[in-house]
């Protein structure tokens, strides 16, 4: 009984817990300034967009990519992926100490409460 | 303390005796060994594909010395009656349930470092370049390997050993789920299923196999922050693993 009653504990804590109801990715929460600089592809397909012939297309495609020079510092298409993920997003490093704590918290909660004795 | 260490110590030289540990090193290494021998068709930067998959391979093999090491610790001590003679009188039963977890951690972060060793080995026989950040990568497997070795030893109270290995699993491979990939389990309740990823634990906090496979550089504060965060989450995992464990009636 103790058991349960110390995990139904934790998740009311967690839910209640203000400010981290609920859970994101780092892309919903990421600054403007992260996004532009991960997502900056579209320049470049801008230019075919009001093409009409789909392999016109791919041909300017291939010699744009071809001699296509970012500049420095400046992240390749499609790599959003790589970039949304928590080593390189230092937004949320104060969210994952913040989890780590509560987490601490309540392990210590956790082990306390379960651990006391009934007295007769 | 000395209780806990001490038990750890038997716990420890317990798993070494046992084959389960050096046939799931063998698998890792042998998995490993197979991924360098994959012809590149002189495709460029094949290190990264063996780093990355190597890295990845390490990966599954904590899960599987989690499995191997844990899963069967409690259900056998309780079959056996070792188990009732030890919380009788010398331990209590969080210094059984940390003496138990203490020593597997140790063994399972042993036998990490082997294959991260022979990772190295297979890249250097390959001609291929070792990263740097090899270690801090491995760490944090360790560190991922631990949590999933808490959760082995939650399971374990009240779960047999083969219903364990598909619930480690299950919970193994959601952690690996973004929001919105563990969301779109379940679209209708998105609010319900953002709460719960909110209590799962985020795998990705431990994967840094990409940036090292592309020569990107990790901060130190973020691999200390992985660090605080994985244990914490070992830590709580424990607090409910002892919190069933207390509640649970030995006769």
């Amino acid at each position: 009984m103790k058991s349960v009653i110390a995990m139904c504990f934790s998740a009311v804590t967690l839910v209640f817990f203000t400010g981290c109801r609920t859970d994101y990715d780092i892309e919903e929460v990421a600054p403007a300034e992260f996004l532009e600089s991960s997502g900056g592809g579209e320049h470049v397909h801008e230019e075919f967009a009001a093409a009409e012939d789909s392999s016109t297309v791919d041909e300017h495609m291939e010699e744009s990519h071809a001699g296509h020079v970012h500049s420095t510092g400046a992240r390749n298409h499609g790599t959003q992926w790589f970039f949304n993920q928590p080593w390189a997003a230092p937004f949320v490093w104060g969210k994952l100490l913040r989890d780590a704590v509560i987490f601490l918290l309540l392990a210590v909660a956790v082990f306390v409460v379960t651990g006391r004795r009934k007295r007769k | 303390m000395r209780a806990v260490y001490t038990f750890s110590l038997m716990t420890l030289h317990m798993l070494f005796r046992r084959r389960t540990l050096w046939g799931i090193l063998l698998v890792i290494l042998i998995a490993l060994a197979g991924i360098a021998s994959v012809p590149s068709f002189d495709v460029s930067n094949q290190g990264r594909f063996v780093l990355d998959f190597g890295l990845f391979g390490i990966e599954l093999g904590s899960l599987l010395l989690a499995l191997g090491l844990a899963a069967n610790l409690y259900p056998r001590d309780k079959e056996t009656r070792t188990l009732m003679p030890l919380v009788a009188v010398p331990l209590s039963r969080w210094q059984y349930l940390l003496g138990r977890f203490f020593g597997a951690a140790i063994v399972q972060a042993a036998a990490l470092l082997v294959t991260c060793l022979g990772l190295m080995l297979i890249l250097l026989f390959h001609k291929l370049p070792v990263p740097g950040d090899l270690l801090p990568a491995t760490l944090l497997i360790i560190v991922e390997g631990w949590f999933l070795l808490s959760t082995v030893f939650f399971f374990s109270f009240f779960a047999s050993p083969p219903l364990n290995w598909p619930l480690t699993t299950m919970l193994f491979i959601v952690s690996q789920m973004s929001v919105s990939e563990f969301t779109g389990l379940l679209p209708s309740a998105p609010g319900l299923m953002r709460v719960l990823r909110m209590i799962l634990p985020h795998a990705d906090v431990f994967h840094i196999k990409d940036p090292i496979a592309h020569g990107f550089s990790i901060e130190p504060v973020y691999f200390l922050i992985a660090v605080f965060y994985g244990l914490c989450y070992s830590a709580f995992m424990l607090s409910l693993a002892l919190a069933v464990f207390r509640g649970r009636d030995l006769k």
